[in-house]
């Protein structure tokens, strides 16, 4: 996929900014252990907001399924 | 702060780092020699990833459960959306709305939701609700030992609606809260408003406990007239307790920073 193909590799990227000093002094074994801590929790998250759009709708009144599976973009 | 006050603040932002990340602690301990202050920068740098991580679909969500009832948006929080959703979602309601759902969720589930909450992004939410539910998801938080989660309500919510938690905690939790503190400012000002008749309970607390260690890193960041109270209330404990408390404070290397409380100590 793209997106993930572009996701940054290494935590500074990650983060979007400057680490704190001590950190961006830490060996690289360890950033990386950080960065893949921050890559797997956001993927947890994805995971989990897609399980759960679907899961919801079983809980909207059938008439209103629709228009909110329309306005949440499902 | 001493060398083993500031390796028992890093274990303490460690565990709020693995909470953030939902990773076991121990997978961060090259990080116990790091100071303090850059892993918790490092912690609000994560907890911004992942709050703007997925942000349009979460609003998208959020948008549509306009729609629907709050009774049934309730049902759905606790069956489908689960603590992780309803957190990241919380600050993206509109607060009323949010508020009212929130009044109809369980006081476990809002634990389960405190814990995955961003105090900074859900203030709104957390400042609306109703006392006897603060209350009820404090005691929850307590039970269960989550001095982290009540420590970042403590450092964001209302300082009214802080009291109010605070209160419910028994000594030695309030101490283990104090120390987990992010915010010197707003510990120094919610310990400064405890009831009297808590600080000789909390100096019992520390000896009783063995949290000497947390009671002399809180005491590092009081203001002067609520440290002495606190030497005040360490003035009347036994000659063993003093003796003790003063010991560790030699062990921890912090006992000539404690002022008027060294005072007492060594009376």
């Amino acid at each position: 996929m793209g997106a993930s193909q572009r996701e940054p590799r290494d935590l500074a990227g990650l983060v979007g900014g400057p680490l704190p000093e001590s950190i961006e002094n830490l060996p690289d074994e360890h950033k990386r252990v950080l960065a893949e801590a921050l890559r797997e929790a956001r993927r947890r998250q994805a995971r989990a907001l897609s399980e759960a759009s679907e899961k919801s709708l079983s809980h909207v009144p059938f008439l209103l399924r629709g228009a909110v599976r329309k306005a949440a973009g499902l | 702060m001493s060398g083993a006050l500031a390796r028992l603040a890093a274990q303490a932002e460690v565990l709020k780092l693995a909470r953030v990340l939902g990773a076991p602690p121990e997978r961060f301990a090259f990080l116990l020699d790091v100071p303090p202050d850059d892993i918790r920068a490092l912690r609000h740098q994560a907890t911004d990833v992942l709050f703007d991580s997925n942000l349009d679909a979460l609003r998208r969500m959020a948008a549509a459960s306009r729609l629907l009832p709050a009774a049934v948006l309730a049902v759905m929080t606790e069956k489908a959306f689960g603590p992780l959703l309803s957190a990241r979602m919380a600050g993206l309601v509109d607060t009323a709305r949010a508020v009212d759902i929130a009044s109809r969720l369980s006081p476990g589930f809002l634990a389960d939701v405190a814990a995955e909450l961003d105090p900074r992004r859900a203030a709104g939410v957390i400042a609306g609700m109703p006392p006897a539910s603060v209350t009820e998801v404090t005691r929850e938080l307590q039970r269960r030992e989550d001095w982290i989660t009540l420590a970042r309500f403590v450092d964001h919510v209302p300082e009214e609606t802080a009291l109010t938690g605070l209160a419910e905690l028994h000594d030695a939790a309030l101490l283990r809260v104090g120390f987990v503190l992010d915010d010197a400012g707003r510990a120094a000002t919610v310990f400064e408003r405890l009831p009297e008749h808590r600080y000789p309970r909390l100096v019992l607390a520390a000896d009783e406990h063995d949290l000497w260690a947390m009671m002399f890193g809180l005491h590092l960041r009081l203001h002067e007239p609520v440290r002495l109270r606190f030497a005040d209330a360490a003035a009347s404990l036994e000659p063993a307790a003093r003796a003790r408390a003063a010991e560790r404070g030699r062990d921890l290397g912090v006992l000539d920073d404690l002022g008027p409380l060294r005072a007492a100590l060594l009376a």
